[in-house]
């Protein structure tokens, strides 16, 4: 593991006067898998939009690749392809069909030709187990489907970190093992991730840390063995006894 | 066909192509303004999008005919220029019909969700690159049904040009009986076209949104 590629620094932000984030610190690595846990509205989402931009902060800051994501002369389309990012309801483009939605950045974004990004568009529908559905539009899709082609499309970019926010909580359990396996592999490639999901046993077995959230604030970051065996705070105790017991 | 139809056919037609003619620049011409109009106010373009607003608001507070009588004798005047009593009123129905294809547009970008646009920024699209390449191809996908209503009333609506003079198909018509005096059966002709033409119209429309719906 060597120097972070994505540095928070006692980030804080609030709608109005109710605060999302309070004082959020942490650090990923290259290569290091972030699993992102706690209550619903302890601001974990928020957090993963901040680190690309599509959410304003107040205070502190954020650091990708060296670069203050907040700063006014941030080019953040460009930061934003350094970054792949995955969405609870998929967010594919319901016009296009699979591959012109993994297509369609790397001509416009990247400008890479028609050519190349089809190609390479194919073989990432290929490597996600969906190649015989690239003229396929997603409302024909199931559900773990069109997630598994959001993950192609935020890959497509060829990014240098991942953030996934809840990737398998709107989908049909028979389907979330599917998702998930394609996380794995990526895990085990190398990707840096920054993976929001209550899935703990995913955690456990890819996740090098787990952050735990509640009311916007970090409240642990530990390895995830220590996680899982020894959490330190009583919130956290409880989360887990919460979602474990079931 | 009665004897007064077929007799004069060839005249009719020519009205019928000019309503057509009217009827397809209009479309064609009010629908770009009514989505750049939709889109600005949409996106709330500072100074811009309030002035249109009141534009907006102005036409659908406005007879059509008014609006053809403000394209035909106001605006001329006032500008000092000439202009035929056909270009005023492909003007003028262009101004009418833009300004409810600007709240149709509206109404389809309303639609599109929020996650869609994150999303598309997400992957590195410009605001623009996004709006223009999903948003908009999308919302106007979704109005096609509303966008062919609206070609509907412009196809009826291009009679109203005859009270300015435009020898379109009703004023064609209405001269030719105004020579033969046959009103039963040149109205029933007239109407019956108008029909046809219309149910041709939202057929296609509705083929076209089947075909494009996502």
């Amino acid at each position: 593991m060597s120097k972070p590629i994505i540095i928070l620094e006692d980030v804080s932000k609030s709608y109005g006067a109710v605060p999302v984030l309070r004082g959020c610190s942490t650090a990923v690595s290259r290569g290091e898998v972030v699993v992102v846990c706690g209550p619903s509205g302890s601001g974990k989402s928020t957090l993963l939009q901040c680190i690309n931009g599509l959410e304003p902060y107040q205070s502190g800051s954020i650091l990708v690749e060296g670069v203050e994501v907040g700063a006014k002369k941030t080019d953040l389309p460009r930061l934003r392809t350094r970054i792949g990012m995955v969405f609870q309801h998929f967010e594919l483009y319901p016009h296009m069909t699979a591959l012109e939605n993994v297509v369609l950045a790397q001509v416009h974004a990247l400008r890479r030709s028609r050519k190349e990004a089809e190609a390479r568009g194919r073989r990432l529908l290929d490597r996600v187990g969906l190649a015989s559905k690239a003229d396929t539009r997603p409302g024909k899709l199931s559900g773990g489907q069109q997630q598994r082609i959001a993950i192609a499309r935020a890959l497509a970019l060829d990014p240098q970190a991942m953030l996934l926010d809840e990737p398998t909580s709107a989908l049909d359990p028979e389907m979330i093992t599917e998702v998930l396996d394609v996380l794995i592999e990526l895990a085990d490639e190398g990707m840096t991730m920054m993976v929001v999901t209550h899935e703990m046993g995913f955690a456990r077995r890819v996740a090098d840390r787990v952050i735990f959230m509640d009311q916007g604030e970090i409240i642990e970051d530990s390895p995830t063995k220590t996680f899982f065996s020894a959490p330190v705070s009583q919130r956290a105790k409880l989360f887990l006894s919460k979602i474990l017991s079931h | 066909m009665p004897d007064v139809i077929s007799q004069n056919m060839p005249f009719l037609l020519q009205g019928l192509v000019t309503t057509l003619r009217i009827a397809a620049l209009t479309a064609i011409g009010g629908t770009l303004l009514g989505l750049a109009v939709g889109v600005a106010v949409q996106l709330r373009l500072p100074f811009v999008a309030g002035l249109l607003r009141v534009y907006i608001e102005f036409v659908r507070g406005t007879p059509l005919l008014v609006m053809l009588f403000i394209c035909y004798f106001a605006l001329p005047a006032l500008m000092g220029l000439h202009v035929t009593a056909e270009q005023a009123t492909v003007l003028g129905f262009v101004l009418f019909i833009a300004a409810y294809i600007a709240e149709d547009v509206r109404s389809g970008l309303r639609s599109i969700g929020s996650g869609l646009v994150r999303a598309a920024l997400a992957t590195g699209l410009t605001r623009l690159q996004s709006l223009r390449l999903i948003i908009v191809p999308l919302a106007l996908r979704r109005i096609i049904p509303a966008l062919f209503n609206q070609y509907v009333r412009l196809l009826k609506f291009t009679s109203v040009a005859s009270v300015i003079g435009v020898q379109e198909f009703t004023g064609s018509a209405m001269l030719v009986n105004a020579r033969v005096f046959a009103p039963v059966s040149i109205l029933i002709f007239v109407a019956l076209t108008y029909l046809i033409l219309c149910l041709l119209l939202s057929s296609v429309g509705r083929v076209l949104h089947a075909y494009l719906a996502a």
